[in-house]
């Protein structure tokens, strides 16, 4: 095989929680970067306005004390995805690096699979996109205009790894740890974001996820996601005589 | 139009019917019947003759002195420079024209008029685009690029299908397998279908991909 051939990497995403600020930067990256047509003021109130990537606030605390906590979500990618196997025209599925695949050309709109995500993050176009005719230039012509009737999600900006994957092949070298960067992770002031191939034991996001702080979203469900969180240090969380000597 | 139609009776609408279904079956099986705005070559706005640049053969032209013509046997990617790194072909500016027929060429050629018109070389109304129509297309839910399937045919030339009049060294020689022989067209045609099943049959017989995210996405 040569170098950088299909199939041996297996890509994820790392997520530390404790550097996010929720300065939603990848959700503006993201938007522009995928054709996201434009959440009008309608849209949003109908909850069917369209975010690959999403920031939740939580609060903690009450009044006067009280702290916002943030945690950027977008598809999980997960090995075991609900949505994959309830798709009747197989348009989702889980390609041989690790992606949960959406192929816009199969999808017939049946809504099965967003009804199966426990993450929500899978959007169904409920009109045909329309953007003021100031943006039309502004449109990526790497990425395809989702039409009305279409699922769509979170791509692990496939055309990026495709672009840096085909520049690596025809140099004839291997793609290097951090050669390929997410729209979202790229636009991360924080670096809380890091997008990385987890079959190579050496790159940055494999080590992120030995870290102790490591979990999934949902883990009770089994989905087994490629997006790894890495949990918040609480600072003024009392740390146990047991833990103490763990913690370092 | 349906008076004779009728007048058959049911012979008549199956006839009808069997016309219209053939050329469905044909225009999912191939390229569509070239009628009915469903041709696949189309009336540029200026006559450019990928015989005279392209093709090494004798031409049905006469040149300025009386002798026949010969083509010039310009490699493709002289004019198509990003064929070979990009996704597009690219087709070249304007001005790129002008640096040869800003000086060659006859004066009273109309076609040569038109392009130094638009490389702002005669006239007052500077440089502008010629709006070439696109010949070969492909849905939008396909991303292709140029550039590995040029490296992989120039790597592998036993793959390459088709013959050219042209030049058939480096990167030109790997053209024809999807677009025929350009070099002998007056006015280039789309003469392969270019569908997903000639894409799935190629990548299946040279180890490529067929994942569906390798073109869709």
């Amino acid at each position: 095989m040569t170098t950088a051939a299909f199939g041996t990497h297996n890509w994820g995403m790392v997520v530390d929680v404790d550097k996010c600020i929720g300065c939603n930067a990848c959700v503006v990256a993201c938007q522009a970067e995928n054709n996201i047509p434009i959440n009008t003021q309608d849209r949003v109130e109908r909850a069917r306005s369209i975010a690959w990537i999403r920031v939740e606030r939580y609060w903690i605390g009450d009044f006067p004390d009280a702290k916002a906590q943030f945690i950027p979500i977008m598809c999980q990618h997960c090995e075991n995805a609900p949505c994959e196997p309830v798709c009747p025209v197989y348009a989702t599925y889980h390609d041989a690096e690790g992606m949960n695949i959406q192929v816009y050309n199969r999808c017939v709109g049946t809504r099965y699979c967003a009804n199966g995500c426990p993450y929500i993050v899978r959007f169904f176009n409920y009109w045909e996109p329309v953007w003021p005719e100031s943006l039309r230039n502004h449109l990526n012509p790497d990425v395809t205009v989702r039409s009305r009737g279409i699922m769509e999600k979170c791509s692990f900006c496939v055309h990026r790894i495709r672009r840096v994957a085909r520049g690596a092949r025809s140099a004839g070298v291997e793609i290097a740890d951090g050669a390929i960067q997410t729209a979202c992770s790229s636009a991360c002031p924080t670096s809380a974001l890091n997008f990385g191939n987890f079959n190579d034991p050496n790159s940055k996001v494999s080590k992120m996820r030995d870290d102790k702080r490591h979990y999934t979203l949902l883990d009770q469900f089994g989905t087994d996601p490629n997006v790894i969180y890495l949990a918040k240090i609480d600072a003024n969380k009392k740390v146990g005589a047991g833990e103490a000597s763990s913690h370092g | 139009m349906l008076i004779p139609v009728l007048a058959l009776g049911g012979l008549g609408a199956i006839a009808v019917m069997g016309v219209v279904g053939a050329f469905i079956i044909t225009g999912w099986l191939g390229q569509p019947v070239p009628v009915l705005g469903f041709e696949q070559t189309f009336n540029q706005p200026i006559d450019f003759p990928h015989t005279v640049h392209a093709s090494l053969n004798q031409l049905d032209r006469v040149a300025a002195d009386g002798q026949p013509m010969e083509g010039l046997g310009l490699n493709c990617t002289y004019c198509h420079r990003t064929v070979t790194t990009q996704a597009n072909a690219g087709v070249p500016p304007v001005s790129f024209c002008a640096t040869c027929h800003g000086v060659i060429g006859a004066e009273d050629n109309p076609q040569l008029a038109k392009l130094r018109d638009a490389a702002g070389i005669v006239g007052d109304d500077g440089a502008s685009p010629i709006n070439w129509k696109r010949v070969t297309r492909l849905p939008d839910s396909v991303r292709f690029v140029h550039e590995p399937h040029i490296r992989f045919l120039t790597q592998n030339p036993s793959q390459i299908k088709g013959v050219t009049d042209g030049v058939a060294q480096g990167a030109a020689g790997t053209c024809s397998t999807c677009h025929g022989n350009v070099a002998s067209m007056k006015q280039v045609e789309q003469v392969e279908p270019l569908k997903m099943g000639q894409c799935v049959d190629c990548h299946r017989d040279n180890n490529a991909p067929t994942t569906c995210s390798a073109c869709h996405y």
